[in-house]
């Protein structure tokens, strides 16, 4: 990050905006914005200050966050992966599969639904980095080979009844957390580490800022993107594992758009489009953003309609401060 | 840096504009639907608020983006739980996906309506559901009555290629449709054969690129059964364009607006029409019964009407005031 350049001492705003990006890698300006959301949202509903909202505003953010920390290490790798949302329908219904059709046992069909993810992700990334195929088009075809895949495998139809332990993944709710938000919370930690703090981290955004630069300093570009868009397939497949578990099902036509909800909430919490930047913590933000807005309309009886009117405006005004203010930094 | 803190508040409060303040009741019905973008949902929906209005209850009405929505329309059922109603009535996406929420809603006392029949009731009972009734068209019947008027039509001992453009896959209502004109048209006449059945996704262009694809192949095409208008519309579009306009028959289920229009016009031979406005007026005046103790009916049906132009210019069937 650009420190600031001021001649005079910085505000206190200014110290605690470089200190958030240094120590945590978000900007405090995504966390103005949620608290402000959530300020306002329980001063306009009665319903919405509560301990069980809050955990339905988790639960509705957990398949859809998975999803965003998928994008996050993509897009700030100078990638992008638009097969997220087929990937997590096949990898639920190759899951259901397993469990139900094959009556398998549930480690067995967990590491099966992640297993599949991972493994369409390792096709992407194979295609992209030895075919020389764009990820633009490569993910593109995945997202219909995946959703299509997903509808031969399943015979268009839901697969229903998953075992006991299964379903306990999805609705299960130890001290009263939903296990989806417990699963959500300790991956994205886990890949907040890794993305922020370790050496595969740095690499993911310096390939994604320059790759030749990357490279000239001895990174092996293409092995590291082939593990990129493995991990991706592999957390749509975690994805499409809480989805399926949620509603004891596996459902072919689950997670239909969800790259771009996934995307929205990746570029929200300041993910760069183009590569270079991007933290998780930022994207849970960017994620929870939406799921306020989200819930909070929903409790004001708010049309649908109009709560894609406000996602779409969020995502624009988000890049908007974030442009405005690098091009105060970059002012000398 | 105070600039930006400026540009965020102006956010935050453009979003004050767009939200509605709705005042917290005591006694509540929550009505969720599936999208009103489609004209037949749109009708239950205005079917649903004029019983609600003549019944004098408060009520909360709420609908998702897509049909296809059905994480998000879990997600508006959770959160529709936080209001407590007293009775929800809910037209779910398919058949599970409003599962863990229904039972919620069961667990705080919440009485379960199923607009439409899309619940599977072995699943419910696998799941210990106990919904307080389900009121729709009887969706088989309405694809057997679509057989009987095309085979009114075309005579009994007519031989020749049919198609049948079924609904999303995986979705039960079209499933009991599709099949349900199956079933009927080899019974009455065997000699009309179903040369392809193939998923229109409820979807109009789809529809539209089946029916090109199948006449090219059966030139000779008797007749369309489509799982609802939409896609009985784009299945005439490309019977028109083929120049097999008064050739083929084609039938869709539903009879929305659209659908009544093209009739009246000559295009569309007949729909099967549901009373989606009916169904949702029924409803809730059934549930405010429930709700004040007495007993219901687990299984409200409410019957279906074959539109054909004859029919509208007669105007003599009493049933023609619902069809909106």
């Amino acid at each position: 990050m650009t420190p600031t350049h001021a001649s005079s001492t910085p505000g206190l705003w200014s110290r605690l905006q470089e200190k958030s990006i240094e120590q945590l890698h978000i900007r405090l300006e995504s966390i103005v914005v949620l608290l402000g959301l959530i300020t306002l949202m329980a001063i306009l509903s009665p319903y919405f200050f509560s301990v069980s909202n809050f955990m339905n505003i988790l639960l509705a953010t957990s398949t859809i966050g998975v999803l965003a920390i998928a994008a996050t290490f993509v897009l700030s790798s100078g990638g992008l992966d638009l097969s997220l949302g087929s990937v997590l329908g096949l990898s639920g219904v190759v899951g259901a599969t397993f469990a139900v059709n094959l009556g398998m046992p549930t480690p067995v069909a967990v590491l099966a639904t992640i297993g599949a993810g991972a493994l369409a992700g390792l096709v992407n990334g194979f295609v992209i980095t030895r075919g020389f195929v764009p990820a633009f088009i490569v993910t593109l075809g995945m997202l219909g080979i995946a959703r299509g895949l997903a509808l031969v495998i399943s015979d268009g139809r839901v697969i229903y009844g998953l075992p006991e332990w299964m379903v306990f993944l999805g609705q299960g709710r130890p001290f009263g957390v939903p296990m989806p938000v417990i699963i959500f919370i300790v991956v994205a930690i886990i890949m907040h580490i890794v993305l922020a703090y370790t050496r595969y981290g740095r690499h993911t955004l310096s390939i994604g800022d320059n790759e030749n630069a990357a490279r000239t300093a001895g990174i092996n570009v293409e092995f590291h993107r082939l593990t990129l868009y493995t991990l991706s397939g592999g957390l749509a497949g975690l994805a499409g594992l809480l989805f399926a578990t949620r509603i004891n099902s596996g459902d072919p036509t689950a997670g239909i758009t969800y790259e771009l909800t996934a995307i929205t909430a990746a570029i929200i919490g300041g993910t760069n489009l183009f590569g270079g930047r991007g933290s998780i913590l930022g994207t849970m933000i960017g994620a929870l953003i939406m799921g306020v807005l989200q819930n909070g309309l929903n409790l004001l009886a708010v049309q649908s309609y109009y709560q894609q009117m406000a996602i779409g405006g969020v995502l624009v005004l988000a890049v908007f401060i974030d442009q405005y203010q690098q091009r105060q930094e970059t002012k000398v | 840096m105070s600039k930006t803190v400026k540009y965020s508040t102006a956010g935050l409060a453009t979003l004050a504009a767009v939200a509605v303040s709705v005042p917290a009741h005591a006694e509540e019905y929550g009505i969720l639907m599936k999208t009103l973008a489609n004209p037949f949902w749109g009708a239950m929906g205005e079917g649903v608020e004029e019983g609600a209005k003549n019944a004098g209850v408060e009520y909360y009405l709420q609908a998702v983006e897509s049909d296809q929505a059905a994480e998000s329309q879990l997600n508006v059922c959770n959160t529709m739980l936080e209001r407590k109603p007293v009775a929800m009535i809910t037209a779910a996406i398919n058949s599970t996906n409003l599962l863990p929420c229904l039972k919620k809603a069961q667990d705080q006392g919440i009485k379960v309506v199923d607009l439409d029949g899309n619940l599977d009731p072995e699943i419910l009972a696998a799941e210990s559901i106990d919904i307080t009734f389900s009121i729709g068209s009887d969706n088989v019947k309405a694809g057997a009555q679509g057989a009987e008027f095309m085979v009114s039509q075309l005579g009994a001992d007519a031989q020749g290629p049919v198609l049948v453009i079924e609904g999303l896959s995986g979705n039960i209502t079209g499933q009991k449709r599709a099949t349900g004109f199956a079933d009927a048209l080899k019974e009455l006449a065997p000699g009309l054969e179903i040369v392809a059945s193939l998923p229109g996704d409820w979807d109009r262009g789809k529809a539209a690129n089946i029916t090109n694809d199948i006449l090219t192949r059966n030139p000779d095409l008797k007749g369309i059964f489509a799982a609802n208008d939409g896609m009985a519309l784009g299945a005439m579009e490309s019977v028109f364009a083929a120049g097999k306009g008064d050739d083929v028959i084609i039938i869709g289920v539903d009879g929305n607006s659209d659908a009544v229009k093209s009739i009246k016009s000559g295009r569309l031979t007949a729909s099967v029409a549901q009373l989606p406005y009916l169904v949702g007026k029924q409803a809730l005046e059934n549930v405010k019964m429930a709700v004040e103790g007495n007993d219901v009916e687990k299984q409200v049906i409410v019957p279906t009407l074959v539109l054909t132009q004859e029919v509208m210019e007669a105007g003599s069937e009493p049933m023609l005031e619902f069809v909106k």
